[in-house]
């Protein structure tokens, strides 16, 4: 009995020791160090011959981002032939899944070689963290910075850095309606507030069972999508970026107040079993006719063709508001240089690639944003609704400010925000809501945290 | 002299490497689990914001912010209706439906019933709470159609759209999904010979079947509705799916419980300090629960 007893103790004893021994080893132990400094050397003396290899971390797995990812490696495989992809895809529309994983990585020391994120305050929490390297050589080489809007450019750049090449640009403040049933009812799409509670009114008089305006909260992000709008319009948009970096007293602030109320009026024209829907079953709601505008995204465009619409036929857009000024709000996606990335070399190609003509047109075009370089034609859209934004942002370039997925202010803030907004639209109160704003934009310090923003 | 006699080296060595097997899994327990604790007790109290690891002493300062916000009384709120709405139900419901499969004429179909009512449990929360929240949905769910059907529109509810209401219909779910569960470890509680003997007695003695159940059977298996009502504690209180999938803590943050609070807080808010905050109050309500209540139970059990 003992014999056999022995040796396996024995084995457990041994494997005790190396878990307990794993972990607190590999941050400590000085062995690595070296190798990693010999071979620091040899890249100085020769340039080492890196693998031609990219592990890259993106969330475009959703049909219609699937193909815009692939569109995205081909330009790639198409620049550099011999390079292996490694896609790290996780799952889950706005990257919530992807984060998790990602910061994982991050917090861990193994990054991988490049990653997307949005410009705005979820880049500076990497750049905070300082996980990603100043790309200003890159930029300069490229001469970056002439070919893309000024605002564009501010978001990505963060303490006087450019630190991501974006790829294109999503305004969010686009109302979508249904084409055929304006046509019907003889309305004009609302450019203001005063015109959408008045076509709301018509639509509500003309079909009571149809809810005028679509809308799901059930990621709290969209109500802050359809509050910006009407911020927009009352404050204008200095007052709406002096709002998002924690500069006005939001308690004390009419503007601030009047947008509320303005939202309030707008409730009961607004889809009320918002709290159950994401934003693609929200546009769902105008394709089946229960709804007959939604505010979202240009990511909606997709949805309405998958949907078999097309657009400028059954569904039509405009950028809301247009008065008294049409700005557009905006975030991009981007691609950075990690921190001791395994692959320097093809990240750096790969950034090449990201900011060329050759990746931007056929992505964007697939995926549904703008292009971020504003010399790129715009007929290279197939849809009227891009060509004219495109259009627009070409011949105004200073027209943009950052959005809510982009965020002026810090995530803490802007998270904890979107549920306050969607509380609201679920059950309005004023005042409550405007002691709770300004709670939240002292309590998640956003004056501080949001400085790095400059705009105009 | 009263000496013990002196064990050699060799014989202590092997002793020690006897009691190994047996200790091995208390400190894997301890390491991993205590270790993991201590770790989110120190994270709390650091200044952890933001991607990268911040391990600077920031005292309270997570503790007193969570305590002001809004969300943070609404957590708590929605965590004891949870735990009392989510329980007790639960265990009365399986107490009765239990009964009934063991008596009379729902004898012979017992094990289609049973079959049937424990489906629930062998489905994943997230298929159930996405399920639910189809039948749920005011306009186009099933529930509403069937009462709009039946002429009864003005019952058609908001259900999980109604910020007032939507954490019961939440709990609900939990209620379903658990009660073939909870019917299994009384049914099973139910078969002892001892308490079939005593139940055999009663109905000699001419005891009605209501009075069989709360006389006879319930002091008898005290120590299957302890497990059972201490499981259900446990999962109520980690309840995180279920809202999750139905509703993501919404309308608002009305339906928000204090674990995906935790999750939105690190993953999403990136507060990584204030998500290992939230993580201690859910270990500390567990304290409170659960611990005076085993304490209870174990008493009672042993008395």
């Amino acid at each position: 009995m003992k014999r056999v007893v022995l040796p396996v103790l024995l084995l457990l004893v041994l494997s005790l020791v190396l878990s307990a021994c794993g972990p607190a080893q590999t941050p400590t132990a000085p062995p690595p160090v070296v190798t990693v400094v010999r071979e620091q050397v040899v890249v100085t003396a020769t340039p080492a011959p890196e693998p031609k290899k990219l592990e890259i971390f993106h969330w475009w797995t959703a049909g219609g981002e699937r193909e815009a990812a692939d569109a995205m490696f081909k330009a790639f495989k198409d620049k550099v032939p011999d390079v292996e992809i490694v896609e790290n895809p996780v799952a889950g529309g706005g990257g919530v899944s992807h984060r998790v994983v990602l910061q994982a990585r991050l917090s861990a020391g193994l990054p991988p070689d490049t990653w997307q994120t949005l410009g705005g305050a979820e880049l500076k929490s990497y750049v905070d963290g300082g996980f990603l390297e100043p790309l200003d050589d890159l930029w300069a080489e490229l001469n970056y910075a002439a070919v893309i809007p000024g605002p564009l450019a501010k978001a990505v750049t963060i303490n006087g850095h450019p630190y991501v090449v974006p790829l294109n640009m999503h305004i969010q403040n686009i109302l979508y309606y249904n084409k055929a049933l304006f046509d019907e009812l003889g309305l004009q799409p609302p450019t203001n507030y005063d015109e959408l509670i008045a076509v709301a009114e018509a639509i509500k008089a003309a079909k009571p069972e149809m809810s005028p305006l679509a809308l799901g909260t059930k990621e709290k992000w969209e109500a802050a999508f359809v509050f910006d709008s009407i911020l927009l319009e009352v404050g204008g948009p200095a007052h709406y970026v002096q709002v998002y970096k924690g500069e006005v007293d939001v308690k004390n602030d009419p503007a601030y107040k009047e947008a509320l109320q303005k939202l309030e009026a707008l409730v009961p024209y607004i889809y009320p079993y918002h709290a159950g829907l994401t934003w693609d079953e929200s546009c769902g709601l105008v394709v089946s006719g229960d709804a007959a505008m939604v505010l979202m995204g240009t990511w909606a465009i997709g949805y309405f063709q998958s949907r078999g619409w097309t657009p400028g036929k059954e569904f039509s857009a405009v950028t809301f508001p247009q008065k008294p000024e049409r700005i557009l709000l905006f975030h991009p996606d981007t691609y950075g240089l990690a921190k001791g990335a395994p692959h320097p070399q093809t990240t750096m190609e790969w950034l090449k690639v990201v900011a060329s003509p050759e990746l931007q047109i056929p992505t964007d075009v697939t995926q549904g944003g703008l292009f971020a370089r504003i010399d790129i034609d715009p007929a290279n859209f197939p849809d009227p609704i891009r060509q004219e934004l495109q259009t627009y942002v070409r011949n105004n370039p200073d027209k943009l400010i950052l959005d809510q997925h982009g965020s002026i202010a810090p995530f803490s803030f802007t998270q904890a925000y979107w549920d306050v907004i969607a509380a609201f639209i679920a059950q309005p109160n004023v005042d409550g809501t405007l002691s709770s704003v300004a709670d939240l934009l002292t309590t998640y310090n956003v004056k501080a945290e949001a400085a790095w923003y400059q705009w105009p | 002299m009263n000496r013990k006699p002196r064990r050699s080296f060799r014989q202590r060595l092997s002793e020690v490497l006897e009691s190994l097997p047996f200790l091995a899994p208390l400190l894997v327990f301890l390491v991993i689990l205590y270790g993991m604790l201590g770790w989110t007790l120190y994270v709390s109290m650091a200044n952890w914001v933001g991607t990268a690891p911040n391990y600077e002493f920031a005292g309270l300062k997570w503790y007193q912010m969570m305590f002001r916000l809004d969300r943070f009384r609404v957590d708590m709120n929605n965590n004891v209706k949870w735990l009392a709405i989510g329980v007790l139900p639960t265990v009365a419901l399986a107490l009765f439906l239990a009964y009934m499969l063991e008596i009379g004429s729902v004898k012979r179909i017992e094990g289609y019933v049973r079959t049937l009512i424990l489906y629930p449990v062998a489905m994943s929360f997230v298929v159930t709470g996405t399920i639910w929240s189809w039948m749920y949905q005011p306009d186009k769910g099933v529930l509403n159609t069937i009462l709009r059907a039946v002429g009864l529109s003005e019952l058609a509810g908001r259900y999980t759209t109604n910020p007032a209401t939507a954490t019961y219909w939440l709990i609900l779910i939990f209620v379903w999904q658990y009660l073939g569960f909870a019917v299994i470890i009384l049914q099973s509680s139910f078969r002892t010979t001892e308490l079939q003997e005593m139940v055999e007695a009663a109905i000699v003695d001419g005891a009605s079947k209501l009075r069989i159940l709360f006389s006879v059977i319930v002091p008898n298996i005290r120590g299957g509705i302890l497990i059972l009502v201490s499981l259900l504690l446990i999962s109520a209180l980690k309840v995180f799916d279920i809202v999750y999938v139905v509703t993501f803590g919404g309308p608002g943050y009305s339906t928000d419980v204090l674990a995906l609070f935790m999750f939105i807080a690190t993953f999403q808010q990136h507060l990584v300090a204030l998500g290992a905050g939230l993580g201690m109050i859910i270990f500390l309500m567990a304290l409170v629960i659960v611990i005076p209540y085993t304490i209870y139970a174990f008493r009672k059990w042993f008395e």
